[in-house]
C-alpha cells in the first residue's frame, strides 16, 4: 500500500429517501425548484413526511492502495452509499471527495447500453473516460481476453446472461485503470472461475496502489481482499475497524438473540401442583468469566420440590430458533429431591459449540414412573446460552456457514 | 500490474455535496461541455442501433415514416378540391403546401417529444451509470433529422414537379428546419424533468400538440387574431416551408425573435435538466 492523501473522503454524508411514491415525486419537484430558485440556500436537514435517512452522518476515508469493505444487512444503505460515491445520487448533507478516475460496478450493466454490442460498449466506455482511440483499441483487446466471451463480444448486450454481463462489466472497469474501484455484489452472478479471476485481479489492483470499496455478503471474498471495513445499519456507521472485526460484529448481530428467560415461570404450590418445579437452568464457566467455545460448560438446575421425589434430569441444547436440538443428555442415575429448594449440576468438559446464541431446555423425570414431572423451555421460556469466541477469519467463516459445532481434527501431511 | 499514480499527484478532484450546481457555474459549464463531447460520441451509435432494432423487424420499415403524411395530404387535397373544406388561397400549390407543412409539423412534434421519449427509454441505463444523458438527447435530435430527411425524399419530387428551378431560399431551408428543431427541443427539454416524474406530461403533450395542430398553418393559411399571432410555431413553420419550397427568401414576421428565444430556451432547458438530474435519478 502506498501512502498519500485519501482518494475517497466522505464527510458527514447524509441522504434521505421517501418510501411513498407520490410524495417522493412531489418532493423531487420541490427540490428541483429549490435548486433553481434558491441555489444559495442550504437544503433543510429535517425529514419530510414519509422520508427516512438512507445514509445518516457517514464519514470515512479510503487511502491509496487501501481496500474497504462496506458491510451491513439488507436496507442498510450500502448500495446508496456506492451510488453517492459514484456521483449518480446527490447527497442531502455532507460531502464526498474523490481523486482521479472512479469506475463502478454498482449493478450489472453499469455504464453499458443494452442496445450496443459488447465491443461497442467497451469503446464507448473508453471514450467516456477520455481514453484516446489508440489506447481504447489496446484496452479493448485486453478486455476481450480477460472477459473470455469469445464471439459473444459482437452480440448486443441485451442477449447476454447475467454472468456474461458481469464478466464484461468487471473486465471493462478493471482495464480503465481507475484510481478508485467501487464494486457492489456483482461478482455473485459470475461462475467460480471468473470470481477467482476477479478476486486475483482485485488483490493485484490494490497492491499496485488502487483503492477499492467493496460491498459483498460473501465473507470469504471480503476477508480475502479487504483490509478495513465499516458496518452500516439503517444508514449509520455503527462499527469501523479491520475487515475481520467488522464482519465479526456484523455476523454476531445477525444471529437472533433469543428472548432471554431469567428463570422458569413458577406456578404457585397448591392443590394439583406438580411435585417439582424447575426454577432456573443457568449455564456458567467453571473457570469464571464468559462462556467460550472449547472450554468447560457447567449447567446448574435450580428446583423447588413440594414432596420427596426420586428423579433424574435431562438437559438439551437447541438452536436459537428452537428448530434443531443439537445435543442433550440424561443424568445416568436418579437423585433424591428433598422438599424445598435445591440444585442439580453437570459439567461438559469441553463445549464443542461454535460462538453464538443457543437455548437450553430441561426436564425432570420421576424414576419410578418415568413420567415427566417438571419442564423448562417448553411451556415456559427456555434459558439462553451465549458462547463467545474472539473475531477471527475462521470464526467468521464458520458463522457465515451456520456451523454449530467444532470438532478436534488431526491433519495429516501426505 | 503497473503502479497507479498517487492521489493528489495532479489528479482531478471531484466533489459531490448538497449544494446547488449553480453555486459553481464554472464547474457546471465545464461538466456540461465534457458531457456534451462525450455524448456526441455516443449519439450516432445509439441512433444506428435504435433504427436497426426498430425497422429490422418491420415489414414496411421506413415507409411508415411517410405513409401518414401521404394519407393526410391526399385527404385534405381531396377535401379542398371538392370544396368540402374551404381552405382559401395558399402561397404554394395546395398539395405542396399541405405536404411540406405536414413534414415540417412532424419535425416540430417529434423534436418536442424526443427528449422525454429518449430519456424515458434509457431509464435503466441512466439509473445505473454515468453515461451522459446528453447522448440520448443528441441521439433523439439526430433521429428527428433522419426522419425529416426520409420524408424529404417524398417531398422533393413534388417540389421538382411544381417548380424545377433553383432558388436561393434552398440555402436558407436548413435554418428554417433547425429553428423548428430548436423550438421543439427547448420546449421538450423544459418539460422533461416533470415528464419523467409524472407520466401525465407525455399524455398531455399528445393532447396539446393535437390542439396546436389546428392553430398552426399546416393545412391552411395563417389565421389572424390573438391565437394565430401567439403561436410561436407559426413564423418558424411558415418561413421554413417558404424556404423549402423555393419561394420568397424573406422570413415571416416573428421568425428572428422566436428563433433567438428557442436558442436561449435550449440552453436554459439544458441547464435546468442538469440541475434536475440527480433529483430525478433517485426517484425514477
Amino acid at each position: 500500500m502506498t501512502a498519500g492523501r485519501p482518494v475517497v473522503s466522505v464527510s458527514h454524508l447524509s441522504k434521505k429517501l421517501c418510501r411513498d411514491l407520490r410524495r417522493a415525486r412531489w418532493y423531487g419537484l420541490r427540490d428541483i425548484a429549490r435548486e433553481w430558485l434558491r441555489p444559495a440556500s442550504t437544503p433543510p436537514h429535517s425529514l419530510r413526511a414519509g422520508e427516512f435517512w438512507a445514509l445518516d452522518d457517514v464519514s470515512f476515508d479510503v487511502a491509496p492502495g487501501e481496500s474497504l469493505a462496506v458491510v451491513g444487512g439488507n436496507g442498510a444503505g450500502k448500495s446508496t452509499l456506492l451510488k453517492v460515491l459514484y456521483g449518480l445520487v446527490k447527497p442531502d448533507g455532507g460531502s464526498v471527495r474523490t481523486a482521479g478516475r472512479v469506475a463502478a460496478l454498482i449493478e450489472l450493466g453499469t455504464g453499458f447500453n443494452p442496445v450496443l454490442t459488447g465491443r461497442e460498449n467497451v469503446f464507448i466506455n473508453a471514450a467516456l473516460h477520455g481514453m484516446p482511440r489508440r489506447e481504447a483499441h489496446a484496452m479493448a483487446e485486453e478486455v476481450e481476453a480477460f472477459a473470455g466471451l469469445g464471439d459473444a463480444i459482437t452480440a448486443p448486450l441485451q442477449f447476454y446472461s447475467s454472468g456474461m454481463q458481469a464478466r464484461l462489466a468487471y473486465a471493462v472497469a478493471a482495464h480503465l485503470r481507475p484510481q478508485v474501484l467501487l464494486v457492489d455484489e456483482v461478482l455473485a452472478v459470475g461462475d467460480l472461475a471468473f470470481q477467482r479471476k476477479c478476486l486475483t485481479h482485485m488483490r493485484q489492483y490494490v497492491g499496485a496502489g488502487g483503492s477499492l470499496v467493496f460491498v459483498s455478503h460473501n465473507t470469504y471474498q471480503v476477508q480475502a481482499i479487504c483490509s478495513r471495513g465499516i458496518l452500516l445499519e439503517r444508514g449509520r456507521v455503527v462499527f469501523a475497524g479491520t475487515a475481520v472485526d467488522t464482519l465479526g460484529v456484523h455476523l454476531e448481530a445477525q444471529q437472533p438473540a433469543p428472548a432471554p428467560a431469567d428463570g422458569a415461570v413458577i406456578p404457585p404450590a397448591g392443590a394439583g401442583a406438580l411435585p417439582v418445579v424447575i426454577e432456573a437452568l443457568s449455564p456458567g464457566n467453571p473457570r469464571g468469566g464468559e462462556l467460550r467455545a472449547g472450554e468447560p460448560l457447567r449447567l446448574t438446575l435450580r428446583y423447588r420440590a413440594h414432596e420427596r421425589v426420586k428423579a433424574s434430569w435431562v438437559f438439551s441444547i437447541w438452536t436459537g430458533d428452537l428448530l434443531v436440538c443439537i445435543t442433550g443428555k440424561q443424568s445416568p442415575q436418579a437423585h433424591v429431591l428433598e422438599p424445598g429448594r435445591g440444585e442439580l449440576r453437570c459439567e461438559i468438559p469441553r463445549l464443542p459449540l461454535m460462538a453464538g446464541w443457543y437455548l437450553l431446555r430441561a426436564i425432570v423425570i420421576e424414576a419410578d414412573t418415568n413420567c415427566v414431572i417438571a419442564t423448562l423451555g417448553w411451556d415456559t421460556p427456555a434459558a439462553v446460552l451465549h458462547v463467545h469466541e474472539p473475531p477471527s477469519l475462521q470464526r467468521n467463516q464458520a458463522m457465515s456457514a451456520s456451523m454449530l459445532m467444532s470438532v478436534d481434527v488431526n491433519w495429516e501431511v501426505v | 500490474m503497473t503502479d497507479l499514480p498517487l492521489a493528489g499527484a495532479g489528479m482531478d478532484e471531484t466533489v459531490y455535496s448538497a449544494d446547488s450546481a449553480l453555486r459553481s457555474p464554472g464547474t457546471l459549464v465545464r461538466e456540461m461541455g465534457a458531457d456534451a463531447r462525450a455524448g456526441a460520441l455516443l449519439a450516432i451509435p445509439l441512433l444506428v442501433n435504435r433504427l436497426q432494432a426498430r425497422y429490422r423487424r418491420s415489414w414496411l420499415g421506413y415507409l411508415w415514416l411517410v405513409f401518414p403524411l401521404l394519407a393526410t395530404t391526399a385527404i385534405w387535397v381531396s377535401l379542398d378540391a371538392r370544396r368540402i373544406v374551404g381552405v382559401g388561397q395558399t402561397e404554394l400549390p395546395y398539395p405542396l403546401y399541405v405536404l411540406a407543412g405536414t413534414v415540417l409539423w412532424q419535425l416540430f412534434v417529434e423534436s418536442l417529444n424526443a427528449p422525454l421519449q429518449q430519456l424515458e427509454g434509457a431509464r435503466s441505463v441512466l439509473l445505473k451509470s454515468r453515461v451522459p444523458h446528453e447522448a440520448f438527447l443528441f441521439s433523439g435530435a439526430l433521429e428527428v433529422l433522419f426522419n425529416f430527411l426520409v420524408r424529404l425524399l417524398v417531398l422533393v419530387p413534388l417540389l421538382v414537379w411544381y417548380d424545377p428551378r433553383w432558388s436561393a431560399s434552398f440555402l436558407l431551408a436548413p435554418v428554417g428546419v433547425v429553428s423548428l428543431l430548436l423550438l421543439g427541443t427547448a420546449l421538450g427539454l423544459l418539460l422533461a424533468p416533470v415528464g419523467l416524474l409524472y407520466p401525465d406530461v407525455q399524455r398531455g403533450l399528445g393532447v396539446v400538440t393535437g390542439l396546436l395542430f389546428f392553430l398552426t398553418p399546416v393545412l391552411y393559411p395563417p389565421a389572424n387574431g390573438l391565437l394565430g399571432s401567439a403561436n410561436p410555431v407559426t413564423p418558424l413553420l411558415v418561413t421554413a416551408r417558404r424556404w423549402l419550397a423555393g419561394g420568397d427568401v424573406t422570413a415571416a414576421p416573428g421568425f428572428a425573435p422566436v428563433l433567438a428565444a428557442a436558442s436561449l430556451g435550449v440552453a436554459v432547458a439544458w441547464v435546468g435538466y442538469r440541475l434536475a438530474r440527480p433529483h430525478l435519478i433517485v426517484r425514477l
